[in-house]
């Protein structure tokens, strides 16, 4: 009787022990992201990937700094001509993504974001600090367009992950940058 | 009123005074004599008066042509078409890009010596090329003039430094290539306009020395210089000296024709003198340098000092030295004889008389002369017409708004910047004619001599993620025939139509696509009834294989599978499809059409296949990207595309493109050398009359098209028609290893299967290779690997099996 009690008090502790363990790693697994990351610059990858690719990003930047002075057709402009250099550099559409954004016609932006999308992960996946811009722009495209509903909880998500950019709900060319 | 009367009565007496007091009394004429004297004399004065009249109206006439000549538009300034500009970037392959070659179109000058360098000028030293660019305006950009030194590692560009500071610059950009103009019907000038107060003085006095030294202090025509002529002439015994004005000549180049006779002469003497009392100096003189004719450029007329500097020197007027503002007051008395590139020491003779008449009438200093005199002359190298444009100059004048028609692009001097490729479309129009002598040096019987019946083609180049034309050639011979085959031609698109009906069938509907790219289709006899009786499709081979894979059936370009498939999933979704890609031509909604019976424009396949190359995004095809008038955009273009294809089905689609050219019916890509990403799809329609090939790499779709205008059989297959041109094309423009790579978007999935059955492969499956599938549409059926009778024949499956080796393999799967 002793050695029965004693057997099932163990079989208690252990299983005790496994639900504390199932359930705190449960709890680590399926908690909610509240690490935020700094959000990517693309002056950050102006020497990185292939000649072309670094040609490109350079271009990029200076479209950024058009953008930043109000120089909207010339900023275009440079944005083209990096993808002339590199089509496939998904930092171009991101860009030009942005531009639109701000422009007469939010809902082109998508098709740009889209095309990054697809660019990035073809490159190799969307990095953490990339992905608040892809989340921020289609929210804010579809925000802009009048798509209320669905563009809040992505700039939702966008600040979430990236408050120090997307607190605002809006990229700026100098935050791009 | 009475006292009026009285004042003018008693002046009339008064002169009547006056009269008889001055003048004797005259010895009456006989009444005779009187008689016929008056009516003559009333005559004369209605002669004179007539005269008069007609001589009046017909200075004033003159006087209004000029007006309307100068206050007017004075000039019709052709519209240049420009190139995309050339960046300039370390890992650059410089050899590839023809850099060398690209400044001497550019008009850059190669320098000897050593010290400064003069802009527009570049010099080679060992391992390094120094460039000092030319300053430019672009719509996109302002670029300065920038002395630059570019490190040279082998074929690729090291580094560029800005000098003397020697910072390191991540690139820089060389200026749009002229591509061509638009003249109009009767004229082919092309002139680039200048301002006098940006010209350099010694180039105005250049002129004047030679042409007209008292051009400041007369008024049109020069009677001095006129009466200084005739005596030369008289002493010479004919014609030896001009005595026209700079005005005179400009008269007579504005309004008047080139005959020499009393009348056009009297006539330019009276327009010179109305042009002088209309215009100030300055006027006719800055008309006058953007007139004048200075030399030929092929069959083009150059006029102006703008564009003869351009012309002859590769650079602006306003940059121009005391000896090439000589050279080209110089050549203004006979572009052609003392032409700097045909007659240099003719032309070079000529420019020191200029110096020295310059020095004689103190418009230089004696140290100016003489450095001057000491400069030989060096000409930009001729840039040849750009004939070969010709195709895609017309394209892009049909792509302009409506606003920009013939005329206005004749005369407006508008600057259009193009999305021409220099390099990459003279490697089309190289590819195409080479791939064309070579089809009828292999068939003669192919070769006609009428150029209006000779074979023909096209071969269109386009960037898939923006729609930028690079490069078209329309044909063999603008100068033969004007039809542009890859835009206004509508040919049968033969297999290269397969492709859409595969999407169709890969395209989920209601959440499930009809196949996947390992479903079995059947090649079996197929009879269907249509209007016109019963139809029995065949493949090329006449050969029926039973079940085969969707993989194997698109890289074999089967036709019985295809057919089927069009049937299965009708007909209504394979055009949905082919619309939503970018086809626009009319599409017979019978099933036939999954064999390519619909006539499409090469430009439409271009457009389809760019489509799936930029993952389901379709672009717009567009052939320019700014408008520009005196600096002020006009119009320009906007990049836009829009999502019409699922980027999983399209990632599908480009999979199954590049079985085509690693084993299917485009393997000859492969054994022609190109090493990278490349898919694409041949296509020879059931007569033989159209050869296609249409092939893409991540940055570039090209489309060629062979046959012949008036449709008739080739008897050659794509594969040695058109592949071999659409080969030659990419290897002329990129190399023999294209950049880039498909990858796969996270909705798809690879898979190992057996390539046969399409089932999935487990560890010991006879026969493996990998497939791709949307998520969620893998197959379910496992290969069975112990049913090893009738081992699959590898030739029949063209996709590379990997047969189960040893028992160990075959249990563990390695």
């Amino acid at each position: 009787m002793q050695l029965a009690t004693e057997a099932a008090r163990k079989w208690w502790l252990w299983g005790l022990l496994a639900v504390l363990l199932c359930s705190s790693s449960c709890a680590i697994h399926f908690r909610r992201p509240t690490t935020t990351v700094e959000a990517l610059r693309i002056s950050e990858v102006v020497s990185e990937g292939d000649a072309a690719r670094r040609a490109s990003n350079r271009l990029v930047v200076k479209g950024l700094d058009a953008d930043s002075q109000q120089q909207s057709d010339r900023a275009l402009g440079i944005y083209e001509e990096a993808l002339r250099v590199d089509a496939t550099n998904p930092y171009a559409y991101l860009a030009i993504a942005r531009h639109h954004v701000d422009g007469d016609d939010p809902t082109w932006a998508l098709s740009f974001v889209d095309k990054a999308g697809s660019l990035f992960r073809a490159d190799g996946g969307v990095s953490p600090r990339v992905e608040p811009h892809l989340v921020g722009l289609r929210g804010q495209a579809l925000y802009a367009s009048g798509q209320i509903d669905a563009g809040l909880p992505l700039l939702e998500q966008a600040w979430t992950v990236a408050p120090d950019v997307w607190a605002d709900g809006q990229l700026s060319a100098s935050e791009l940058r | 009123m009475a006292a009026r009367k009285k004042k003018a009565a008693s002046k009339k007496a008064a002169s009547k005074k006056k009269g008889a007091k001055k003048k004797p009394a005259r010895r009456k004429a006989p009444a005779r004599r009187r008689g016929w004297i008056r009516p003559l004399g009333r005559v004369a004065a209605v002669a004179a008066v007539v005269v008069g009249f007609w001589a009046s109206s017909w200075v004033l006439e003159q006087d209004r042509i000029v007006r309307a000549k100068f206050e007017g538009r004075r000039f019709s300034v052709p519209s240049r078409v420009l190139s995309s500009p050339t960046v300039l970037y370390p890992g650059l392959d410089w050899k590839r890009i023809e850099l060398p070659e690209t400044l001497g179109r550019l008009g850059y000058r190669e320098d000897s010596g050593s010290g400064e360098l003069p802009s527009g000028r570049y010099r080679w030293g060992r391992g390094r090329l120094r460039v000092h660019l030319r300053a430019f305006d672009h719509p996109s950009r302002q670029e300065p003039s920038r002395d630059v030194g570019i490190r040279l590692a082998g074929n690729f560009i090291d580094s560029i430094v800005e000098l003397p500071g020697q910072g390191e610059v991540g690139m820089v950009v060389l200026e749009p290539e002229l591509v061509g103009a638009y003249y109009g019907p009767e004229e082919r000038e092309q002139r680039d306009l200048v301002r006098l107060d940006e010209l350099p003085r010694h180039l105005s006095d250049a002129v004047l020395a030679v042409e007209d030294q008292r051009f400041e202090s007369h008024h049109g025509v020069d009677f001095r210089r006129i009466l200084g002529a005739f005596l030369a002439n008289v002493r010479a015994g004919g014609i030896r000296q001009g005595a026209s004005t700079l005005t005179q000549q400009l008269v007579k180049n504005f309004f008047l024709t080139p005959e020499q006779t009393l009348q056009r002469k009297f006539t330019e003497a009276v327009m010179a003198l109305l042009v002088e009392a209309r215009y100030d100096k300055e006027a006719i003189l800055e008309s006058y340098l953007n007139e004048i004719y200075l030399g030929q450029r092929g069959s083009t007329e150059v006029h102006g000092v703008g564009e003869a500097s351009r012309f002859y020197f590769g650079k602006r007027a306003q940059d121009l030295s005391v000896s090439e503002s000589a050279l080209i007051a110089a050549i203004v008395q006979s572009p052609n004889r003392l032409s700097p590139h045909r007659h240099p020491d003719r032309a070079l003779d000529r420019r020191n008389l200029v110096l020295g008449l310059m020095l004689e009438q103190g418009r230089i200093t004696r140290a100016e002369h003489d450095k001057a005199h000491e400069e030989t002359i060096r000409v930009a190298s001729v840039t040849p017409e750009v004939g070969e444009s010709r195709y895609f100059l017309d394209v892009l004048r049909r792509q302009l708004p409506e606003v920009y028609d013939r005329d206005v692009l004749a005369a407006e001097g508008l600057e259009i910047y193009s999305t021409l490729d220099p390099r990459l479309q003279r490697a089309a129009v190289r590819a195409l004619l080479r791939g064309l002598e070579r089809i009828e040096a292999k068939y003669p019987a192919l070769r006609e001599e009428d150029p209006q019946r000779r074979l023909q083609g096209c071969l269109i180049a386009m960037r898939p993620q923006t729609g930028e034309v690079l490069a078209l050639a329309g044909g063999r011979s603008y100068g033969d025939s004007q039809f542009d085959r890859c835009t206004q031609a509508r040919r049968q698109a033969g297999s290269t139509f397969k492709p859409f009906v595969y999407i169709a069938g890969l395209e989920p509907r209601d959440g499930t696509p009809a196949i996947t790219t390992a479903s079995l289709l059947d090649d079996a006899p197929l009879e269907v009834d249509t209007n016109q009786g019963v139809w029995k499709p065949r493949n090329y081979d006449h050969e029926f294989r039973g079940p085969v894979t969707v993989r194997h059936a698109l890289e074999g370009s089967l036709n019985i599978p295809v057919i089927r498939l069009g049937m299965e999933i009708g007909v209504d979704r394979v055009v949905d499809v082919a619309r939503r890609l970018g086809v626009t031509s009319d599409l017979p909604r019978v099933p036939s059409l999954a064999l390519g019976t619909a006539a499409l424009a090469p430009i439409e396949v271009a457009r389809a296949y760019a489509t799936i190359a930029n993952g389901g995004i379709r672009p717009q095809p567009h052939t320019f990207e700014d408008v520009v008038a005196r600096g002020e955009t006009l119009e320009r273009r906007k990049l836009r595309f829009e999502r019409v294809l699922d980027a999983g089905v399209a990632y599908l689609a480009t999979s199954l493109l590049e079985g085509v050219v690693d084993r299917g019916t485009g393997r000859r890509v492969r054994s022609m050398g190109i090493e990278g990403p490349v898919a694409g799809k041949t296509g020879t329609t059931d007569d033989e009359y159209d050869l296609w090939f249409v092939g893409f790499t991540p940055e570039l779709v090209a489309v060629v098209w062979v046959g012949f205008d008036e449709p008739r059989t080739i008897g050659v297959q794509s594969s040695w028609g058109a592949l071999p041109i659409w080969v030659d094309f990419v290897k002329d423009a990129y190399g023999k290893r294209v950049r880039g790579l498909f990858s796969a978007p996270p909705s798809v999935r690879e898979l190992e299967i057996n390539p046969e059955t399409g089932a999935v492969a487990m560890a010991g499956c006879p026969v493996r290779a990998n497939e791709v599938f949307l998520r969620g549409t893998e197959p379910t059926r496992i290969c069975d690997w112990q049913n090893t009778d009738g081992e699959p024949d590898e030739g029949s499956s063209g996709r590379r099996p990997q047969r189960g080796g040893s028992f160990w393999d075959r249990i563990f799967g390695r």
